[in-house]
């Protein structure tokens, strides 16, 4: 067992993009755990997805061995992601550490994952150290972002630390801080075993891998144990490090960081959060654990072939065992028959979702526009949650329609102040505060409605800032709002799929702009297709779909019977992908045309 | 190269023209005769292949212009072909001609060749639009010239446009009434389409063209059907009006799935099975030929299953479908075993029409063959 006075534990938290898994990276090479031969860029982020968009969206636990005048020191660092969607995996991380390091982008500065990252490592009274990362680049606004960091986030930056993750400068300084400045675990390794589970992970072979923080105690090898939050009782089949690959070892003592095998094969069953402790000899409480995370929206999935639904509970039951935090259930819909509801972090998290969906499961999806989920007090005081607008009940039994609110802090530059504050206005924002960091970047709180941030605001403010802005937001509860369900009326019957809640000041803009967008995707039949929105009976806009008259090839030139012959199969290709509803074809983008228009002013 | 002589018909793609019309897409190359030479000695090199004559039902000289060469080119073309490929007794020799080219000579050149049939791109006979179609003739100058075309070669054909942008109904009506006081034996109307990549495709985007409205194109469309109805033709393809007993024997040979060859450039052939279309690049077609590299761009052979979908696609241009005795006897399956529940949908929507023979278009089907055939595939 490693002596636990040379032990360090922390995170690497920041704003996204600003260097995390790159500075990882270096420590990584620095201290010999991976060869030069062996080294890629963010090594850690393994993921295809994280690969394609060069992000990261899974925190990752190493450890590492590192000598420091004469001493050598077992580092286990955790790379954490820096999109909001995966905000959770931090706050976990970090509570498996004594410290963090914040990186900030030397020229970007603090930027609103910053300061809630930071924020969070406060909360759990770790030692941070301030990393500012990319020196190397042309310009960067060292002084102005060191005094961004002591006025917005609080924190000491005189010895802030200064480096190229990428060029590989003052890693050795990183070191020696780490060393130096965050504490060694405390905790017995005689103590009643106490270790946090912090994330787990599928394995094909193996089944569940549980990562596990030891608090206190020893664990070992053939032991048995018990989950305290599960009530379940197992024996550790492999214990070890993630070194970066999973290297097995005897016993892990207490500070240390690694993972368990037990056997389980149901990601579903090992909670994160949960605490460990020997079966027989059990502590007298478990660790604080932390909340579950909590999905932002919801969207159904339903196959374009009815026979596909088995196939596609498989995939999707697939694709949880590797992702706890994606839920889905079964579901029906008159237009659209039998699927699933499904529910995301956020938006990124459904598009990875989906687009793995896709290439992995080889199934023909129609996806319904995501909407956030509701509260509704009905006129018998029962109070309802609604993740799907079909379920909403009529106006007459709603005494209180409830959307979630957010709280969203802004950093952008201080000329843009206006044009977001007006964004947010728009978006029936409720103003809290403006704070300025410096003579050219401010800070703005918003309360927000949920709906109005998770679909599209992120492109917006980017959009209105030239890129400069950034927003971070958490639920803070429910408020009453003028909401309705709006219906879409094809050909006179109400396509359930199309239903969206809006509030009603926005129906009629919204509505309007939904029939025009349908009318674009819907292609003409032989007859009229009238596309109407619909507030309970009263229609609030109308598109009318013309019908196909004429439709015939001239001529077939020359004998060419193929030229036009494959023209017509590629379009019969694309018709593949339609839904049959009634005597109308539906393609499978109309329904997400929904989102599309969400704000169109 | 493996001899596939089993074809009874024949197409040779001429890619000349005087100018190359704004609606046109097809494979040719205007002002550029002085490549008429090159294009004479790759063609027959290309028929080289054929080192025997083959004797043969129907050919088909299209283009371009075929009437485009001059005559003592022209004369040179006609004999290569015939040369190679003798016609039977009783076959069909047709050419594409432009009005203005029919003089008495190229007449003289045409029949004793052994030219039997000529279809005139006539297209109008309002001279509006015909400016707006870029020809070159007057719509009072075709009668005349048909006459003339008949003393030697009896079966002449004329080709109309409809939907030209600014043509109304009546104006389609004159059309249609002029080409019946020239007699012909044989009539095609083609709607007017805006092709990717035409001059009209880009002014219609400018917004200098207006496409006219569908309902009146399907108005035009179904006046030619009654007009010419009511005048003895009979409506046997699509696009095609005859005579009784004036089909265009070569053009059936297309929708029936019967076996030809083409040659030329863009020309499309298929033999046993495979589909095959030479590169439409005039000048790549004659360079390849002069380096003896092939100037095939695309071959497909289909297998079974899509065989027959493009049987019904293609056949179902025929006004008398496809009989089930005919789809049995070409692939050895039942049509209603194989299509049965898509011609019941079709059936249901009133796009298609079956009885103890076969399958085809309703009156409405023909209106929207596209997505009937569509389905099939
Ligand atoms: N010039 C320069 N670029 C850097 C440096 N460190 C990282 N980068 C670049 O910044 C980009 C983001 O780096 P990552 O390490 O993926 O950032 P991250 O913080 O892990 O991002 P997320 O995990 O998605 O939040 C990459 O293109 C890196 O090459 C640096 O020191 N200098
Ligand atoms: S004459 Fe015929 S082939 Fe030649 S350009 Fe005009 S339309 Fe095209
Ligand atoms: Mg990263």
């Amino acid at each position: 067992m490693f002596d636990q006075r040379f032990i360090r534990n922390f995170s690497i938290i920041a704003h996204i993009d600003h260097g995390k898994s790159t500075l990882a990276d270096q420590l990584l090479l620095k201290s010999g755990a991976i060869t030069q031969r062996e080294f890629r860029e963010q090594i850690l982020d393994d993921l295809d997805v994280e690969r394609e968009r060069g992000i990261t969206v899974k925190a990752r636990a190493v450890a590492i061995r590192y000598t420091l005048d004469g001493q050598e020191y077992e580092i286990n660092l955790i790379d954490t992601p820096g999109h909001v969607d995966f905000h959770y995996e931090v706050s976990r991380s970090l509570a498996a550490c004594e410290g963090a390091l914040l990186v900030v982008d030397a020229f970007q500065g603090v930027q609103a994952q910053t300061v809630a990252n930071a924020y969070a490592a406060i909360g759990c009274d770790l030692e941070i150290i301030p990393v500012l990362n990319k020196i190397d680049l042309p310009v960067t606004r060292i002084p102005e972002v060191m005094e961004e960091i002591e006025s917005v986030v609080g924190l000491d930056t005189s010895n802030a630390l200064k480096v190229s993750a990428k060029a590989g400068i003052g890693i050795e300084d990183v070191f020696k801080a780490i060393v130096e400045r965050i504490p060694a675990p405390k905790g017995k390794p005689d103590d009643p075993l106490r270790a946090l589970v912090f994330d787990s992970k599928y394995d094909h072979y193996r089944g569940v891998i549980t990562y596990i923080r030891v608090k206190e105690g020893t664990i070992s090898k053939g032991q048995k144990i018990y989950f305290m939050k599960a009530g379940t009782a197992h024996e550790i089949l492999e214990i070890g490090q993630f070194r970066p690959h999973m290297l097995p070892c005897e016993e892990l003592g207490p500070g240390q960081v690694g993972y368990i095998v037990t056997g389980i094969k149901v990601l579903g069953n090992v909670h994160v959060g949960d605490t460990v402790c020997d079966y027989l000899r059990r502590p007298a409480a478990p660790l604080p654990g932390y909340e579950i995370p909590q999905q932002m929206v919801f969207c159904g999935m339903y196959p374009i072939d009815a026979s596909d639904f088995e196939h596609l509970r498989e995939e999707l039951a697939r694709m949880s065992l590797n992702d706890a935090s994606f839920s889905f259930a079964a579901d029906t819909s008159e237009a659209l028959g039998f699927g699933f509801r499904c529910g995301f972090l956020g938006m990124l998290h459904m598009e990875i979702i989906q687009q793995r969906l896709e290439k992995e499961a080889n199934v023909d999806l129609i996806q319904t526009a995501p909407n956030v989920t509701y509260q509704i007090l009905k006129t018998n005081g029962e109070e309802v949650f609604i993740d799907n607008p079909q379920e909403v009940p009529d106006a007459g039994s709603i005494t209180e329609f409830r959307e979630p609110i957010a709280k969203v802090a802004f950093i952008l530059p201080s000329d843009k102040i206006g044009a977001v504050m007006q964004m947010c206005a728009d978006r029936r924002g409720v103003f809290v505060t403006t704070e300025f960091l410096g003579p050219q970047r401010a800070q703005l709180v918003w309360e927000l409605p949920l709906a109005e941030i998770v679909f599209d605001m992120y492109d917006k403010l980017k959009s209105i800032t030239q890129g400069y802005g950034t927003m971070n937001y958490e639920i803070i509860g429910y408020r009453a709002a003028d909401l309705v369900k709006m219906d879409i009326l094809v050909k006179g019957e109400r396509v359930d799929a199309l239903s969206t809640i809006v509030h009603r000041t926005s129906a009629e803009r919204r509505g309007r702009a939904l029939c025009k967008r349908l009318k674009e995707e819907i292609s003409r039949h032989q007859f009229e297709i009238p596309i109407q929105a619909a507030l309970g009976a009263r229609i609030i806009a109308r598109e009318t779909i013309s019908a196909v008259r004429k439709d015939v090839t001239a001529k077939c030139y020359g004998g060419d019977i193929s030229r036009k012959r494959k023209l017509l199969e590629k379009q019969k290709e694309g018709k593949k992908r339609m839904k049959q509803f009634g005597s109308v074809e539906i393609p499978q983008k109309a329904f997400l045309s929904v989102l599309d228009t969400g704000n169109d002013e | 190269m493996t001899h596939m002589n089993n074809f009874q018909s024949v197409y040779i793609h001429v890619p000349f023209c005087r100018h190359r019309c704004g609606y046109c897409d097809f494979t040719l190359v205007a002002g550029r005769d002085d490549l008429i030479p090159r294009y004479l000695a790759a063609l027959e090199r290309e028929m080289q292949t054929y080192d025997q004559p083959v004797v043969v039902q129907t050919i088909f000289f299209g283009g371009g212009t075929p009437t485009h060469l001059p005559s003592a080119e022209l004369k040179q073309l006609l004999k290569a072909v015939t040369t190679r490929f003798p016609l039977a007794a009783g076959g069909e020799f047709s050419i594409e001609a432009n009005p203005l080219d029919m003089t008495d000579e190229v007449i003289e050149v045409l029949h004793s060749a052994g030219c039997n049939r000529v279809s005139l791109g006539v297209q109008s006979f309002d001279n509006k639009h015909l400016q707006t179609l870029e020809r070159d003739h007057q719509g009072g100058e075709i009668s005349e010239i048909v006459q003339r075309i008949r003393a030697r070669i009896p079966n002449v054909s004329l080709d109309l446009i409809f939907g030209v942008p600014g043509q109304t109904l009546v104006d389609w009506e004159y059309d249609l009434e002029q080409a019946l006081v020239c007699s012909p034996t044989h009539l095609s109307t083609y709607g007017l389409t805006f092709e990717e990549g035409t001059a009209f495709t880009t002014r219609k985007r400018r917004g200098q063209l207006t496409e006219i409205d569908e309902g009146l194109e399907r108005e035009m469309y179904a006046l030619a059907i009654k007009t010419l109805n009511k005048a003895g033709f009979e409506h046997y393809e699509l696009s095609n009006f005859a005579r009784h007993g004036y089909q265009c024997q070569h053009n059936l040979a297309y929708w029936n799935g019967s076996p030809y060859a083409a040659f030329g450039p863009g020309a499309a052939s298929y033999l046993e099975g495979t589909r095959r279309t030479n590169t439409r690049s005039v000048l790549g077609y004659l360079s390849r030929m002069e380096q003896g590299a092939s100037v095939i761009a695309e071959a497909e052979t289909l297998e079974k299953e899509h065989a027959m979908r493009e049987a019904l696609y293609v056949g179902l241009r025929r006004l008398n479908g496809m009989d089930y005795t005919e789809f049995q006897q070409r692939f050895g399956v039942d049509l209603q075993e194989f299509a049965g529940e898509t011609i019941q949908r079709l059936v249901k929507q009133g796009l298609l029409a079956t009885d103890e023979k076969g399958i085809r278009l309703t009156g409405e089907g023909v209106f929207l063959a596209n997505r009937v055939m569509a389905e099939f595939l």
